[in-house]
């Protein structure tokens, strides 16, 4: 038995769940939503738990990462509720929810938190980068003596490091919340082996995306364009920094450079391009901007930028400007993955497949219970 | 006498008319017999004038179309008119020149000509002493519009109400729900205003704190004393509005729900009351509310308390948790609910207070309980999650009790046919709940017989504001639940139909549904038995009784379906245009062939109000029917007597197939018992039919509704078909 809980709607408003109240509970989102499957109903129904203040169901529930805003349901709701933007706002929640460290949840609550995480993360990387550069060259550009490998490399994995451990935590909890929740069914480790293709994937291709019905724009190919970008990226600066943070000129045709234009163009069209959906306000997805939305936006779009401006005043050979733009660069680099990737928005990368992975997980375990045979008989059988 | 055959409309391209007019001019030797091949042209009622003034004819057989259309182009004045349908219901369903489609023309033919020649021009009934003065009875809201309207209308109004002031049950209200735009507003109602306007109103006389002792007469004629404080005053009226309202369930009876076992549960009404005073506080300790929790549907549509929707619960719940939020906008608000049925503009009232943060619970709410300090947790079954749910504590439960009118409370009576003597056997007859209101001195009962559930009306969709009762016209909660707006509405239609009746009575004519109709039922005493079938049989109460157990015929009450006709085992009871003769001998004259020609015949009685025009319908649409049927219309099944059943298979016709509306709980019958009672005496018939050694089968009464025209065909053809695996009726010939 639920008790009712009208606080709880109250406190999903600074996540950005505003209209919940406005839901009728027709229906006609979950009957319009492309991605919804027999076993898992939503976003009504997420929608009516919200109203109930049933807090405990909403943060065992999977639901929310099944949804991928095509906004579908948004456009058919009679009662203007925005079902798709209280779906957005769940997984804002169970960010928080999953997040151990508790950042999560004053990032979503608090703004000034947020702009103060940000204001500190840069100076402090821009102080980091005046304390530990190394020589600076003015005659020529040297990136590489400005940003020496050896040390830019081990912070680059210490943070990364500590990145995702804070994320493995944060997937650890969430596998706990949502394996407690419905049925129970014990796991065979096989299971967890056979499965990881589920996870391989989704985290890959985010194929699910494909089945929305978004009709003006291909969103699963700009989210693609954007993740590949990101990808590329992040191997490029991690394991072939070789090539990335040097003080050579390379050949145009040379791959890292081939591959860095596909990575920037990539990222920063598509971030350009969502900055623009969100003024204008037009699909349903960028109707509702949460402030965390901005703040991923814009990092995105300045830490891609300040990357490109590097390269380019690189190959210009202007020194100076290219170290400064260098330092920037870092110093929004690291707010945005610090914040972004295991505290909000980022963290969805992982999220959304493992939803998948956990859930087929379960759904597999079930159906092979009901297959077994049911060998032993209980006591009470053969009493009766 | 004259008859006119058209041959338009593909009436002359199907039929040997020649042979047809020899029908009329050689069998029955009509004067004048005239074709023409475009009757209801000028021209061709120009000729049928002519020959009015001329020829000096005074009946006409107009063999054309059917006798639902052309009808102000086939009225003269003084002059009995007949209609043939030879269009709708012969030549555009059946085969054109063919032997059985003339022969079917030539039998409507005769039964067209036999039924001119016997029936009477009527003279309508001339009321003495007539009042147009409308009783209006209840002074709430429906009262004060229904005797505003007459009044506006230019009638004099009487109003009785039993309180000391006006107003009734909305006078209780403190706001109402906005009624422009945007809806969501909550209003003054203004009651103060409506009352002055009657109160001062010269057109209308208000007797208050009064109660009517009884009611006499008819329509056009109801003397009616009202006893206010110890004197007794008379007032002579034409029709009357019945406006007495309703209350509320009485919640005394909720206990599951916690009322009179917590002093912090309480109904609707009370909450208004309150609110009314000043804020909402809970009665245990006058603390003001923090949380308050509605209960819709409180004893409604629940099988073990009131089983329908009042109408307004809902919506009067919404307004009652905007006063909570007006209160205290911080205040929660559970509302536990059914089906929310904020209907039409209600919608943005429902909206609003979801908007100001009520929470919503649809499903069945298991129980209420008290915790500490009089507070109270309610439990349900929230079905839009299939889940058990508890609210916290609040400090007030309201329940939304549901109305019953006031015709539903008194002692159930059913006035029966039984005499001193108890020999008849019984007809069903109807309940009468004694409710004190009317009073009316009526030999079926003092007041007007409810639809289910009590309610004062008589039927669901077609006839709003009748009852049962000629020249009484409900309106407003004691005719069915409503709301504010749906009062107005209804009392503005329930004078308007009172005002209806009392012009039609002055000019002698029925009342809906056959206005036009100035026939009404005569009586030859000489052989009545006192059996006393038609009294309790008229659906409408029209028949009183002297001392003598001597029927005594109201015909303002009248509403001419012929039921007592149809009753009346002495046949006694006929009008000018329509009697037992009229009808026996119209099926006397269908030619019935010699059993070897293997042409059956089946009579078909069609009820005036839907059948018959079903079978237009099917002709309209080319539908083929069976050529073996010949139609007799009826005013309404209830006017059939069985002696036309006797008759028929006397003469050798094989089958009877009666035609009639749906009776039972949602009849559709237009005089409402009719069919039932058509029913109710061929149940009786098998006994008729033994006696002539015939099987029970050959007779069938089939419920058709207008709609059902396609169904019709085959309808008849199965029946056609019984009567093939029965054998042709061994009477032929006799
Ligand atoms: S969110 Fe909209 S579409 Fe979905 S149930 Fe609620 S009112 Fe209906
Ligand atoms: S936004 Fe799309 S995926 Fe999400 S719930 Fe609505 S219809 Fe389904
Ligand atoms: S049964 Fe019909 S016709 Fe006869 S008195 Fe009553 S209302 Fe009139």
């Amino acid at each position: 038995m639920v008790t009712v809980n009208p606080r709880f709607a109250e406190k999903l408003k600074k996540f950005g769940a505003k209209t919940s109240t406005e839901c009728f509970n027709c229906g006609t989102c979950t009957a319009v939503c492309p991605l919804v499957e027999e076993e898992n109903l939503f976003p009504r129904k997420m929608i009516r738990y919200i109203q109930l203040g049933a807090e405990e169901k909403v943060k065992h529930s999977v639901e929310p990462w099944l949804c991928y805003y095509c906004g579908e349901c948004q456009q058919y709701c009679p009662r203007q509720a925005n079902p798709g933007e209280l779906m957005m706002a769940l997984r804002r929640y169970l960010t928080s929810v999953y997040d151990w460290t508790g950042l999560s949840r004053k990032l979503y609550t608090s703004k000034a938190w947020e702009v103060l995480s940000i204001i500190v993360l840069f100076f402090a990387t821009l102080g980091v980068v005046a304390l530990l550069h190394g020589p600076i060259v003015t005659t020529h550009t040297e990136l590489e003596t400005f940003a020496p490998r050896h040390i830019v490399d081990p912070a680059g994995w210490l943070f990364g490091g500590v990145l995702s451990i804070i994320l493995l935590i944060n997937i650890y909890r969430m596998y706990r919340l949502v394996m407690t929740s419905g049925e129970q069914v014990k796991i065979p480790w096989s299971l967890y082996v056979k499965e990881i293709f589920t996870l391989a994937l989704h985290f890959f291709t985010q194929r699910r995306f494909l089945d929305c019905k978004s009709r003006r724009t291909n969103r699963w190919l700009k989210h693609w364009l954007l993740m590949t970008g990101y990808a590329v990226a992040f191997i490029l600066v991690n394991a072939l920094s070789k090539w990335f943070l040097t003080n050579e000129f390379l050949s145009v045709f040379h791959p890292a450079r081939l591959l860095g234009y596909y990575a920037t163009i990539a990222m920063l069209y598509v971030t350009t391009d969502a900055i623009i959906g969100r003024l204008r306000k037009v699909e349903p997805v960028h109707q509702y901007s949460h402030s965390t939305d901005w703040m991923f936006l814009i990092l995105l779009w300045l830490t891609v930028f300040t990357g490109l401006l590097v390269h380019v005043f690189k190959y210009l050979d202007l020194p100076l400007p290219t170290y400064y733009t260098f330092a920037l660069h870092l110093a929004f680099t690291v707010p945005l993955l610090g914040l972004e990737v295991p505290f909000t928005k980022w963290s969805h990368l992982a999220y959304r497949p493992f939803a998948l992975y956990f859930m087929r997980l379960k759904e597999s375990a079930l159906q092979a219970r009901a297959r077994r045979p049911q060998t032993g008989v209980t006591a009470s059988e053969i009493g009766g | 006498m004259g008859v006119y055959i058209c041959t338009g409309c593909d009436i002359g391209e199907s039929l040997d008319l020649e042979a047809l007019s020899k029908v009329a001019a050689s069998e029955y030797k009509v004067p004048v017999c005239k074709t023409h091949p475009f009757l209801c042209s000028a021209e061709g009622a120009g000729l049928i004038k002519q020959d009015i003034a001329g020829e000096g004819v005074n009946a006409i057989v107009i063999a054309a179309c059917s006798p639902r259309v052309n009808t102000d182009v086939f009225d003269f004045p003084d002059v009995f008119v007949e209609r043939v349908n030879l269009r709708e219901q012969v030549v555009w369903c059946h085969p054109a020149n063919d032997e059985d489609t003339q022969m079917l023309a030539e039998d409507s033919l005769r039964m067209g000509i036999v039924k001119a020649q016997q029936a009477e021009l009527p003279v309508p009934f001339q009321a003495e002493d007539i009042s147009k003065t409308i009783l209006v009875v209840g002074g709430g809201l429906a009262g004060l519009t229904a005797a505003a309207e007459t009044a506006k209308a230019g009638y004099r109004a009487v109003l009785v109400e039993k309180k000391e002031t006006l107003g009734g049950w909305a006078a209780g209200l403190k706001n109402v729900v906005g009624l422009q735009p945007p809806y969501t507003e909550l209003e003054d109602l203004n009651l103060a205003d409506r009352v002055r306007e009657v109160e001062e109103n010269e057109k209308i006389t208000v007797y208050k704190n009064a109660q009517i002792e009884k009611i006499a007469g008819a329509p056009g004629m109801f003397d009616v004393q009202i006893r206010q404080n110890d004197n007794l005053y008379s007032e002579r009226v034409g029709a009357i509005v019945l406006a007495a309202g309703a209350v509320a369930y009485d919640a005394t009876k909720l206990e599951n729900l916690g009322f009179g076992k917590y002093t912090n549960v309480i109904t609707g009404e009370q909450l208004e009351e309150m609110a009314g005073q000043g804020a909402i506080k809970r009665p245990s300790d006058g603390k003001p509310v923090e949380s308050v929790a509605f209960i819709l549907c409180a004893g409604s549509r629940d099988k073990e308390h009131l089983p329908y929707c009042s109408a307004i619960c809902c919506t009067e719940s919404l307004k009652q948790a905007l006063y909570v939020k007006q209160q205290n906008p911080e205040a929660s608000v559970y509302i536990f609910y059914k089906d929310m049925r904020a209907t039409g503009n209600y919608e943005f009232l429902y909206q609003r207070v979801q908007k100001e943060g009520a929470l919503f619970f649809r499903g069945d709410v298991l129980g209420v309980a008290e915790v500490a300090d009089g507070q109270l947790v309610i439990a349900a079954e929230d079905v839009l999650v299939g889940e058990g749910i508890k609210t916290e504590p609040v400090d007030l439960v309201v329940l939304a009790t549901g109305m019953v009118p006031v015709t539903a409370i008194g002692e159930k009576l059913v006035i029966k046919a039984e005499d001193d003597k108890g020999a008849q056997e019984e007809a069903p007859a109807d309940e009468i709940i004694r409710s004190n209101i009317l009073n009316l001195e009526y030999r079926q009962g003092p007041e007007v017989p409810p639809l289910k559930y009590g309610f004062a009306d008589s039927h669901f969709i077609c006839f709003p504001y009748e009852t049962r009762r000629t020249g009484i016209y409900a309106a407003g909660s004691v005719r069915a639940p409503m709301d504010i707006p749906a009062t107005i509405r209804d009392a503005t239609g329930a004078a308007l139909k009172a005002i209806q009746c009392v012009e039609l009575t002055a000019a002698g004519s029925a009342v809906h549904p056959r206005v036009w109709d100035l026939s009404f039922p005569e009586f030859f005493m000489q052989r009545c038995t006192q059996c006393k079938r038609c009294t309790v049989e008229c659906p409408f109460g029209a028949i009183n009784e002297d001392e003598k157990f001597n029927p005594l015929p109201n015909p303002t009450r009248c509403r001419r379906c012929g039921t007592c006709m149809g009753s009346c085992p002495e046949r006694i009871i006929s009008f000018k245009n329509y009697s037992v003769p009229i009808i026996g001998s119209m099926l006397k004259a269908i030619e019935v062939p010699e059993e070897d020609e293997e042409k059956p015949r089946i009579l078909v009685f069609a009820c005036e109000n839907d059948a018959y025009p079903a079978l237009d319908m099917a002709g309209l649409n080319r539908l083929s029917i069976s050529p073996w049927v010949r139609v007799i219309p009826v005013r309404c099944l209830g006017s059939m007597n069985l002696v036309w059943i006797a008759d028929a298979l006397s003469k050798g016709i094989d089958g009877i197939l009666l035609l009639g509306c749906k009776h039972g709980d949602d009849y559709q019958c237009h005089f409402i018992k009719g069919s039932e009672l058509a029913n109710y005496r061929l149940s009786k018939i098998s006994e008729t039919l033994n006696r002539l050694a015939l099987e029970a089968d050959r007779v069938r009464m089939v419920q058709v509704s207008i709609m059902d025209y396609d169904k019709l065909p085959g309808i008849i053809e199965e029946f056609a078909g019984r009567l093939e695996e029965v054998g042709p009726n061994p009477y032929k010939g006799f």
